[in-house]
């Protein structure tokens, strides 16, 4: 293996340092709003069985609602992974925080569970869903193209290089640390060629808009796309392994350089190339997905306010850039008095030039809430103004949920944001429903990490109030 | 008069049955419910996470994200520390120091756990406490930590108990040993998990691997593992008390149910009367029911409480060697339910035939008929010259009444194949202490070097053969509760050791091998299957299954391969060599000849456990059940001879007038006993090699070939002692028959 190939692959995984991308999902049929039923484990046996639903709680008032004007839903951080993609790392999982989402035990069924959630917000007959990136996991061609067709509807290959399964997580590796779904438990026979096989997706009977997140974009969310990175990600060799004495003696904080020592030891094998696995540019995966820089579209009676904020140069976190400061607060004039909700990938408030966002619609006391994701966490807080800071766990970590959003008038005549989560059914084959509950089990996933936030960060009732 | 004798006759085998009954129930509940109880009653840790000594908050951060767990704990543990208390002594002490606070995973049995704060105390196991005579409030003293006071005595069956373990196991307080060497943070080499359900130790150990990476030297043990060890400490020994015990329990049945049927024949005669005088069946039945509750009750509830009185006291010594607890009043529950079944079965026995007999008509009874709805000739012995032969006159008196003869056969060959078993117990465990060929072991001797010392070793005279010999730990790599024992030889290993095949052929590559049939009904293996290895350094290998053999050893959880691929695990330690003998070379001689050659040879032991006093408890427990059976069969011979003698009477009075002597009297009874005790030997051994040798092998280890069938020799031992008894009941017999005068004896009607 050559330095210049190990650089590039340190690189990429120095990129997951400051992805802050997180995992997981559990199992069970339950499907649908989680204000009447949803999955809990409450003998904490690692099991997620059904537990009564969340009834929304008052945040910031309390005035009756008497209407529902409009409904929408939030799909965040689906995280599509070509599990068998060369251009991977999965065997620094191992180093935990922050490499630990190089590999998850649930990872070929990312689709499934995108499925799922189709599945799931359909039947609750949104009027619109907002897709808030990330929706690939490595900026990969054919990853963005699967999830779309998912969103779209059509038939869904999620086969990649040759076919059939392969990977880490055969039962033919016996490297321990990753989760083998044939041999390990909890054992899933056949998991692995079930989840390569193709199936239809109905696709999300709502219009769909999107913003684009940074692991749509950047190569493991972190770094943008070049001749090298394309390289790899089309080419015919992947690092399988590293020597174990060197990873371990990695210091910390992980750098470029100790990784690059790492891969430059590692056993490279011949895998399937596959001109699909291509890395997109900024503007390739706007035109698969759909998503603009800035972009405003109306949900009902709401405003709807959705900015690109990811930094094509590389970099996991967000920006928000003067020119769109300056269409912010255009727009935000032009919307007068009706409702605004404003659309990211990386939350405002944790962005390059977020505060003087926030600032903007902390000034309009028509701006309910500014909605994100990328921290795979279910969240909702008060910003500047009175302004509700929600962000929405992924669907690739448990809880694996999408946030449904109900705009609803109030006794005398005021308005209420009201949004609850809602699960995804078992999917495909039961694949979904499996992913979860890897997710659930995962020991770096979304369950010790605390995704699924207070009670507080899920079903509420929002009344905007300075 | 002689109806209470009779009945006191019948009591006594009651009485003598449920003591076996006793016996057997109490020694097989505590036996196999005791690790379960110590457990529950220790707070048992689903898993131990055994590692290198690491900082607990390097280990608490990848543990507390595991699922499952609702608690942990974290201690470390000093090997090889000096303990001293008076003038014992031990340079094997293991110091557990655990936190003051939360979870030890000990039940303290006597005094109290470790307080809070640098308090110069510590909580002794308490077979270090029972072996040095030690007690609460005594001084021991531990390694540098000094003269410290026993606030209490613990116990946790996460091992045997010492002296049986090698380690004297004493806990301390994390504030006594940081006041004495520093008060920096302690390293943690284990951790304690307690799950939230067990059943999915799988799920959170596969996690529990994944988190693992930097910490070395890691190992799970769960329950079923700390199980798996005692058991193996314990060798097959409590395996077959526990079989013995349930097989023994089952032929006690038979006894009782049969003696219980033929008593209710011997009254048949009484019932026809009263049948004849307008009985109903039903109240003939309710009165034969009532008699029989009459009689068993208290007799039933004596022997149970005197087979567990006689079993009780050994059964606790073992169970304190392995660390558990005594049953206590656990096993009231099942002795009533015991009695509950006696008297049920003895109710039952002769209920039904006393139903049976009054269904048809009256008169028939009286003639003598015995069942309802027979048809044909009865065969009845009717006063014909006396033969010459007093012995063959004994055989047709006897035999006359088929059902009983075949009732009192049906219980002596019970307690026959009953003795026939214990013989054939007490050999093979001889076999199994002395003899390693029976694991399949074919050397006698293992010492510890390097390769480089085997030609020295293969010179020395007497030695066949040597080779080096690995043996590690490791975990299915798929069910890492799994413990098993992965023995290594780097050629042919059936060279030393061949267990024998069951399935498959023997491996011949580095990449192949044979497990055991405990394993492999363990992990569902069979040749061709993969058997995935979680090596002690953290690794996995593979290998592919090609055999399966009947091995003994570890409970059959054992797997043979070649070293090559087990890698750093082999590399890390020089091996042990196994040593094999000539044909016909003195173990002892060759033992001598390797220690003038500066070699530390070791005897290899059997599988009959590793301490003296297990196979002195089964020897308790054997011959409390002999005893036992001994007055079953000598109630059931003596009750037969009796009824004959009692229903013939007018015959044996008339061979005493005709000049018969005592002798003769005594001579007819005999062969009357002989007629009995011959089929019933055949019939004994018949049954012991086809039904009691196979179930009691297959309960106690299914995963081997245990040689429990007795040999020519034995059965011939307890055919002869069948004769014995036989023999003692006629003389006893005849000398009651001798003080009945000539006249009373002519008038007696049966």
């Amino acid at each position: 293996m050559t330095r210049h190939w190990a650089a590039v692959l340190a690189a990429l995984v120095l990129a997951l340092v400051g992805a802050s991308c997180g995992e997981d999902a559990p199992h069970h049929p339950a499907a649908g709003s989680t204000l009447y039923a949803t999955l809990r484990d409450p003998d904490g046996d690692g099991a997620l069985s059904p537990a009564p639903g969340e009834p929304l709680l008052d945040r910031g008032g309390s005035p009756r609602p008497v209407q529902t004007l409009v409904t929408f839903a939030q799909i965040a951080d689906a995280h599509v992974r070509d599990e068998e993609s060369a251009a991977r790392v999965p065997f620094l999982d191992r180093l935990g925080p922050p490499l630990h989402s190089t590999f998850r035990p649930q990872e070929a069924l990312t689709l499934h569970v995108l499925r799922a959630t189709v599945d799931a917000l359909n039947a609750l007959h949104p009027a619109a869903v907002v897709q808030t990136g990330d929706l690939a996991d490595n900026a990969q061609r054919n990853e963005l193209v699967q999830a779309m067709t998912v969103l779209r509807g059509g038939t869904v290959r999620p086969d990649s290089g040759a076919p059939g399964a392969s990977g880490p997580q055969l039962a033919s590796n016996p490297d321990p640390f990753f989760y083998r779904p044939d041999v390990d438990a909890p054992r899933h026979p056949g998991m692995l060629a079930a989840a390569q096989r193709p199936f239809r997706s109905p696709g999300l009977r709502a219009p769909l808009h999107a913003t684009l997140g940074n692991h749509d974009v950047l190569v493991q969310g972190e770094l943008a796309p070049d001749a090298r990175t394309q390289a790899l990600a089309v080419g015919d060799r992947a690092v399988v392994a590293v020597d174990p004495a060197l990873v371990e003696g990695v210091s910390r904080p992980v750098t470029t350089d100790a990784i690059a020592r790492v891969l430059g030891t590692g056993r490279a094998e011949r895998v399937a190339p596959d001109a699909e696995r291509r890395q997109v540019s900024h503007e390739q995966a706007r035109r698969l997905t759909g998503a603009r820089t800035v972009e405003a579209f109306d949900i009902g009676p709401i405003r709807a306010l959705a900015l690109d904020v990811t930094r094509p140069e590389g970099g996991s976190g967000g920006r928000v850039s003067a020119a769109q400061l300056a269409w912010l607060d255009a727009q935000l004039i032009a919307a007068a008095d009706r409702p605004v909700v404003v659309f990211t990938h990386q939350p405002l408030d944790a962005s390059e030039g977020g505060a003087a966002a926030l600032a903007l619609l902390a000034a309009h006391p028509n701006v309910l809430a500014a909605v994100a994701g990328h921290t795979h966490r279910n969240a909702v807080r008060r910003g500047p103004g009175g302004v509700w800071l929600i962000t929405t766990a992924s669907l690739t970590d448990f809880p694996s949920q999408a946030r449904f959003f109900q705009l609803v008038r109030t006794e005398g005549g005021g308005l209420a944001l009201e949004t609850f989560m809602v699960d995804h059914g078992a999917g495909p084959r039961g694949l979904a429903g499996i992913a979860r509950g890897l997710a659930f089990l995962d020991a770096q996933g979304g369950r010790p990490n605390g995704f699924l936030g207070r009670r507080e960060d899920r079903n509420v009732r929002l009344y905007r109030s300075p | 008069v002689r109806r209470d004798r009779r009945s006191a006759l019948a009591g006594l085998g009651v009485l003598a049955a449920a003591l076996v009954v006793g016996v057997c129930a109490t020694v097989a509940f505590a036996l196999s419910t005791g690790f379960d109880r110590s457990a529950r009653a220790a707070d048992l840790p689903d898993v131990v996470v055994r590692f290198d000594a690491a900082r607990r908050a390097d280990v608490d951060a990848r543990l507390r994200t595991l699922p499952n767990v609702v608690a942990r704990a974290y201690r470390f543990e000093a090997t090889g520390v000096g303990l001293r208390a008076g003038d014992e002594t031990t340079e094997r002490g293991a110091v557990q120091v655990v936190a003051a606070r939360g979870r030890h995973g000990y039940a303290v049995v006597d005094g109290r756990d470790l307080r809070p704060g640098r308090a110069r105390e510590t909580v002794v196991e308490q077979g270090v406490a029972r072996a040095w005579g030690l007690g609460v409030g005594d001084r021991v003293r531990v390694g540098r930590l000094g003269r410290l006071r026993i606030a209490g005595v613990a116990r946790s069956p996460d091992n045997v108990a010492f002296p049986l373990a090698s380690a004297a196991r004493v806990y301390v307080g994390e504030g006594l040993v940081r006041a004495r060497f520093g008060g920096g943070e302690l390293p943690v080499d284990q951790a304690l998990l307690w799950l939230a359900d067990r059943e999915r130790t799988d799920v959170t150990l596969a996690q529990a691997r994944s988190q693992a990476y930097g910490i070395h030297g890691i190992s799970f043990l769960t329950r079923g593992s700390v199980e798996a060890l005692i058991g193996h400490a314990a060798g097959v020994v409590v395996g077959l008390l526990v079989a013995f015990a349930v097989v023994a329990l089952g032929a006690a049945g038979v006894m009782l149910g049969t003696a219980a049927h033929a008593d209710v024949r011997r009254r048949l005669p009484g019932t026809a009367v009263r049948r004849a005088l307008g009985f109903g069946r039903g109240r003939l039945a309710r009165d034969a029911a009532a008699r029989a509750a009459r009689m068993t009750l208290p007799a039933a509830a004596a022997g149970l409480a005197l087979g567990w009185l006689l079993a009780i006291g050994p059964t606790r010594s073992l169970l304190a060697i392995l660390n558990e607890a005594p049953p206590g009043a656990a096993v009231l529950p099942l002795l009533a339910a015991c009695l509950a079944a006696i008297v049920a079965l003895v109710v039952g026995a002769a209920t039904w035939p006393a139903w049976r007999a009054t269904a048809g008509a009256p008169a028939a009874l009286l003639r003598g008929g015995e069942l309802a709805g027979r048809t044909g000739r009865r065969r009845t012995w009717a006063p014909r010259p006396p033969s010459a032969n007093p012995l063959g006159l004994g055989v047709r008196l006897v035999s006359a009444r088929r059902a009983r003869f075949a009732g009192t056969v049906a219980v002596v060959a019970a307690c026959g194949a009953v003795v026939l078993l214990m013989l054939a117990l007490a050999s093979l465990l001889e076999r199994l202490r002395d003899d390693p060929a029976t694991l399949g072991k074919r050397y006698a001797l293992t010492l510890s070097a390097g390769e480089d010392a085997l030609p020295a070793i293969r010179s020395v005279e007497g030695v066949e053969a040597a080779a080096p010999r690995w043996v590690l730990t490791a975990a299915d790599a798929s069910s890492l509760g799994e413990a098993l024992e992965v023995v290594a030889f780097r050629g042919d290993h059936t060279a030393f050791e061949a267990p024998p095949l069951a399935e498959g052929r023997r491996l011949r590559g580095d990449g192949e091998a044979e497990v055991g049939l405990g394993l492999a009904d363990a992990l569902g293996l069979a040749p061709g299957g993969i058997l995935a290895l979680q090596l002690p350094a953290g690794e996995e290998v593979r290998f592919r299954v090609v055999g399966v053999v009947r091995a003994l050893d570890d409970e059959g959880r054992i797997a043979y391969v070649r070293p090559a691929r087990l890698g750093a695990a082999v590399a890390a330690g020089p091996p042990a060599i196994a040593v094999r003998l000539e044909p016909g070379a003195s173990r002892t001689t060759v033992e001598a000849r390797l220690r003038e050659r500066g070699f530390e040879p070791t005897v290899v032991a059997g599988a009959a456990g590793r301490d003296d006093t297990l196979l002195g408890l089964l020897g308790d427990v054997l011959r409390v059940v002999a005893g036992a059976v001994g007055l079953v069969l000598l109630y059931a011979l003596a009750q037969a001879l009796s009824l004959t003698a009692s229903e013939r009477g007018r015959t044996l009075a008339l061979l005493r007038t005709l000049g018969a002597g005592p002798g003769t009297v005594a001579l007819v009874l005999a062969g009357a006993g002989a007629a009995l005790v011959l089929p019933a030997a055949l019939l004994a051994v018949a049954l012991e090699g086809v039904v009691l040798a196979p179930v009691v092998a297959d309960l106690a280890a299914g995963y081997a070939d245990l040689p429990l069938r007795a040999s020519a020799g034995q059965a011939v031992l307890v055919t002869a002692g069948l004769l014995g008894l036989a023999s003692l009941a006629a003389a006893w017999v005849a000398w009651r028959l001798g003080r009945i005068p000539l006249a009373t004896a002519m008038r007696e009607r049966p």
